[in-house]
């Protein structure tokens, strides 16, 4: 018997072996340390198997997913510098001299498309940017992905669109955007040399140069169109077959495994710092991605809640001194109610409704709902780093005087200053005044109390249901469970589909990051009687509720916060005065509470790169473009981050 | 014999249509909401979502969208993914991957054949003995822990003490591929020897085995000529589908280590409404747990000289 034992465990062993041998002997990751010993110049960051890149055309995406691949493979016109400011990309100098009409772009000499081999294919020259505007508008080549945009702005997109539209298929993907074509007869854009870029919006936008951050504006080249075969082959294209002209190749992609971006020699930035190569390896989970570094496999990691607390409670963990913040989202987080609620048999909510249509209630919950433990959820150390007060993300825009612009908000609205212990607006006084005063008014109304709030989640997340049980601890804490009770429900897959469309929850809770620079982006999608209007049409359904005495108060208020947007909007010639506008529109929009903004999501994290090297984009996509970073293959102290914020 | 197996192949075409039919039914059953993106039903406008599902022929009666499938499908024309990956054929998104998930599943019921028969032998050699309880404890436990635990725990042994990659690596493809391959068995390893030796025990106990210990027949003889070919079987049934089977990946084991295998990509593109890869996947895997079985069932017929694979109205089978 014995003997019969050895040999399996023998047999076992060789399997071992031979799948050993079978190695090439390659290395299965971690960082490599630079020439000075410290720095790094092979990076390898984990992402979420959830976040796998959909398409190689970065005209066609809209995902943060993709775009933190493709922002590395391909350069538009403008991108950030680690400040938030617009810089030279593509484009060396740009501007309006008519507030705003004309938008004038002076491309840089010398920029190359490549291979992924980085081989020369062709100069990278203003027709570049038009023909990749022709495919975004192009309803066959594109599909209506980031059309809405250059369709708001630019002058003659919406009527092109609607041309190709009507056009048979194969027709419209054979258009170009080359010289005499429809497009260029129709579109707002010229391009009177290789190295200027001239762009027409249909009205005053003061804010264009900031779409040029974003998708929609970005080069290709109908030369690779051509090689690649027309446009169904450019939808297919891969790491292999597209061109390049941004700060990385991909040399490597393994769907859900790996990603390899090597170092593009024929970049316009020369001068610029960037790694060798940059690997993205897809990790199951962050506990993994722990794992992973722990072992020195990759370079960075998202701490869990489970993992903060781990290692912040004990001062001795080899991790104390190195978790650091990390990047704040570049979302600003809301509740947004639904006036026009329907129970889950499809029938109206009257209770609801009557109840959110009301000003005091509403205003109660500004004032009286503390929600510490749950800006915890998204800080265990210091939740008052992640509170927002503010609809627009902070850092979207400054004034002239380099004031933020929601600092302006946050002065319209007479907030004090945090003291570090308790939400800045929280007033229990206040709300509970408010709160008397509402079940005066909604009693006579005929709501009965406690008025129940449907509250939707995620069946699938244990985070979300943990985060919704301290929400309703919270709130009927905060308020009293004889005024208001949380019922926490779930849905199967889609907020969107299952929750949003048939206007089951009270509320959803919904983050919005900018996609150009101008508190418009935000404040536009809370405006009634505008089917772009994301937020007041799928969200808080605004535009169909029915004018009753109980709601004739809600419609005006927001009808007043229209108004007050369309009249921010109409000033174009001076920025200041156009925040300013803005600032009052969304403080009108707050004090009102026709949103309640809640907070922001910022965590913690271990890396070995500096995070706050990297682009700082409130807008557009170039977030995660890995160029003029620094690194540590010794990782980032708490004190090392503290000193480079003060640089 | 031939009869039988023409008659097979016809059940086998009806099933696969069945089946693709049923699973295409209930994908148009779906709100056209889940053919967006969460991203794009916030920045399309109602217009523009109407624009993509006609062109998409999703709003066509759902009788016309099917005839249509069936047109694609005679004329070998899979479709394109939408959302694994925008643009390309379904066939070359499966085909980059199945491959992977063939090469390590093969391998991993090779050592579970190797070692769980092995095992279920050795078990029902030394029944009621330590051997025999080590087995079961090993089956109870594979059985009774969760996989991802008894998978971290193989991740922390093998990278942090013998040092093996974590994650798979296509430029490391043999070292990396030990702990997927290792997972991967476990539980196998564990059917096998729970059955190998529940089959054993049931051949040992009956008459033909006395006799043949009667005769004078060496123990050893009687194990591997009777009572293992005997015991193997049932187990032989189905051997082709787990072989086939392989092509279909381990969700749980890929995702854990990062293998760019199949695994996942059946919940991917259902969770990510991508009905083409769906579609396919279907396809493929009804027709190979058809012809799984269908294989089974000959090479229990190889083993076992006594199973004869007839009509039932020429006889039993």
């Amino acid at each position: 018997m014995t003997n019969k034992v050895s040999k399996t465990l023998a047999l076992m062993l060789a399997t071992g072996v031979v799948l050993g041998g079978c190695s090439n002997g390659g290395s299965g990751g971690g960082s490599s340390a630079g020439g000075d010993g410290n720095e790094i110049n092979d990076l390898v960051i984990p992402k979420l198997a959830t976040r796998e890149l959909e398409t190689f055309n970065i005209l066609y995406s809209q995902r943060n997913e993709d775009f933190e691949n493709l922002t590395n493979l391909v350069d538009g016109l403008l991108e950030h510098d680690s400040k938030g400011n617009l810089v030279p990309a593509l484009a060396t100098e740009w501007g309006t001299e008519d507030n705003g009409v004309t938008w004038t772009f002076k491309l840089r000499d010398g920029v190359k498309w490549v291979d992924m081999n980085q081989n020369e294919k062709a100069d990278c020259v203003a027709q570049d940017f038009a023909t990749g505007l022709e495919w975004v508008l192009n309803y066959h080549k594109n599909q209506s992905s980031n059309t809405s945009m250059p369709i708001d702005m630019i002058k003659g997109a919406e009527e092109y669109y609607e041309y190709t539209k009507s056009l048979p298929e194969a027709e419209a993907k054979a258009l170009t955007a080359g010289e005499g074509s429809k497009f260029l007869e129709m579109v707002g854009i010229a391009t009177p040399d290789d190295h200027t870029v001239v762009y027409t919006c249909r009205t005053a936008k003061p804010y264009f140069d900031t779409l040029a951050t974003y998708a929609s504006l970005y080069p290709m080249s109908q030369a690779m169109v051509d090689e690649l075969g027309g446009a169904d082959a450019v939808a297919a294209m891969n790491n292999e077959n597209m061109w390049y002209n941004g700060c990385y190749t991909m040399t490597e992609y393994i769907q859900d495994n790996e990603k390899i971006f090597t170092k593009n020699d024929k970049y316009w930035d020369t001068e610029s710092q960037r790694f060798d190569t940059v690997t993205f390896k897809m990790v199951e989970s962050n506990d993994v991605a722990y794992q992973l570094f722990e072992s020195g496999d990759v370079d960075y990691v998202d701490l869990t809640e489970s993992n903060v607390k781990t290692i912040s409670g004990d001062k001795n963990h080899k991790f104390h001194n190195y978790m650091v913040d990390a990047l704040p989202l570049k979302f600003s987080f809301q509740f947004h109610w639904n006036y026009n609620k329907n129970k889950e048999d499809g029938k109206p909510d009257v209770n609801w409704n009557t109840a959110i249509a009301n000003e005091s209630f509403r205003k109660s919950l500004y004032y009286g709902l503390d929600l510490t433990n749950y800006l915890k959820r998204f800080n265990a150390i210091d939740p008052f780093k992640v509170e927002n007060n503010y609809y627009t993300m902070k850092g979207l825009v400054s004034t002239s005087d380099g004031k933020d612009y929601v600092k302006l908000v946050h002065d319209k609205l007479k907030l004090g200053e945090s003291d570090g212990n308790t939400p800045i607006r929280l007033d229990a006084a206040k709300g509970n005044e408010y709160k008397e005063k509402a079940m005066q008014e909604l009693s006579a109304q005929g709501v009965t109390f406690p008025v129940g709030i449907d509250y939707y989640i995620s069946a699938k997340s244990q985070t979300a249901l943990d985060s919704a049980n301290v929400l309703k601890n919270a709130i009927e804490s905060s308020l009293g469970n004889d005024y208001v009770q949380l019922n926490i429900k779930t849905f199967v897959s889609s907020l969107s589909k299952e929750v949003a469309t048939p206007r089951v929850a009270s509320f959803i809770g919904s983050g919005w990051g900018a996609d150009y620079g101008d508190p418009l982006n935000y404040l536009a999608q809370l405006i009634v009687d505008d089917d772009n209007a994301y937020y007041a049409t799928h969200y808080e359904n605004i535009n169909d509720v029915q004018e009753t005495p109980a709601t004739k108060e809600l419609i005006a208020q927001f009808k007043e916060y229209t108004a007050l947007v369309e009249k921010a909007d109409a000033i174009t010639d001076d920025l200041d005065k156009r925040y300013d506008a803005f600032a009052e529109a969304e403080a009108y929009l707050i004090d009102h509470c026709l949103v309640l903004p809640t907070n922001y999501d910022m965590g913690y994290c271990l890396t070995k790169f500096n995070i706050h090297d990297k682009m700082q984009a409130p807008y557009g996509i170039c977030n995660d473009k890995l160029k003029n970073i620094r690194s540590s293959a010794d990782g980032y102290t708490v004190d090392d981050m503290k000193a480079i914020l003060a640089e | 014999m031939f009869k039988y197996t023409v008659k097979r192949l016809l059940q086998s075409v009806v099933t696969v249509l069945t089946v693709v039919t049923i699973v295409f039914l209930l994908l148009r059953m779906l709100p056209t909401d889940y053919y967006f993106t969460e991203d794009q039903l916030m920045k399309f406008s109602e217009q523009q979502r109407t624009e993509q599902l006609e062109a998409a022929g999703l709003l066509d009666p759902v009788p016309e969208q099917l005839f249509r499938f069936y047109g694609q499908l005679i004329q070998g024309d899979l479709g394109e993914s939408r959302r694994i990956q925008n643009g390309v054929p379904v066939t070359d998104v499966i085909s980059k991957k199945f491959g992977i998930s063939m090469q390590l599943g093969l391998i991993s019921v090779a050592i579970s054949l190797v070692v769980g028969v092995g095992m279920g032998v050795m078990q029902a050699k030394h029944k009621d003995r330590i051997l025999d309880y080590t087995g079961t404890a090993y089956t109870v436990f594979v059985n009774a822990v969760p996989p991802l635990v008894s998978y971290s725990l193989i991740l922390l042994f093998g990278s942090r003490i013998l040092g093996l990659p974590s994650m798979y690596s296509s430029r490391n493809a043999g070292a990396s591929s030990i702990l997927p391959i290792v997972c991967l068995s476990l539980s196998s390893i564990a059917w096998y020897a729970l059955w190998t030796r529940r089959y054993m025990i049931d051949e040992l106990n009956k008459d033909y085995i006395k006799l043949a210990r009667v005769k004078g027949m060496s123990n050893k003889e009687i194990m591997v000529k009777h009572v293992l070919r005997n015991a193997f079987v049932p187990l032989a049934q189905y051997l082709p589908a787990s072989l086939l089977l392989t092509i279909s990946g381990s969700l749980l084991a890929e995702r854990f280590f990062s293998v760019p295998g199949m695994g996942p990509l059946m919940t991917d593109a259902i969770s990510r409404y991508d009905t083409n890869i769906v579609q396919v996947l279907v396809i493929l895997y009804a027709a190979l747990g058809i012809i799984g079985v269908f294989l089974g069932d000959i090479l229990m017929m190889i083993i076992d000289p006594r199973i004869t694979l007839i009509d039932k109205e020429g006889g039993a089978r």
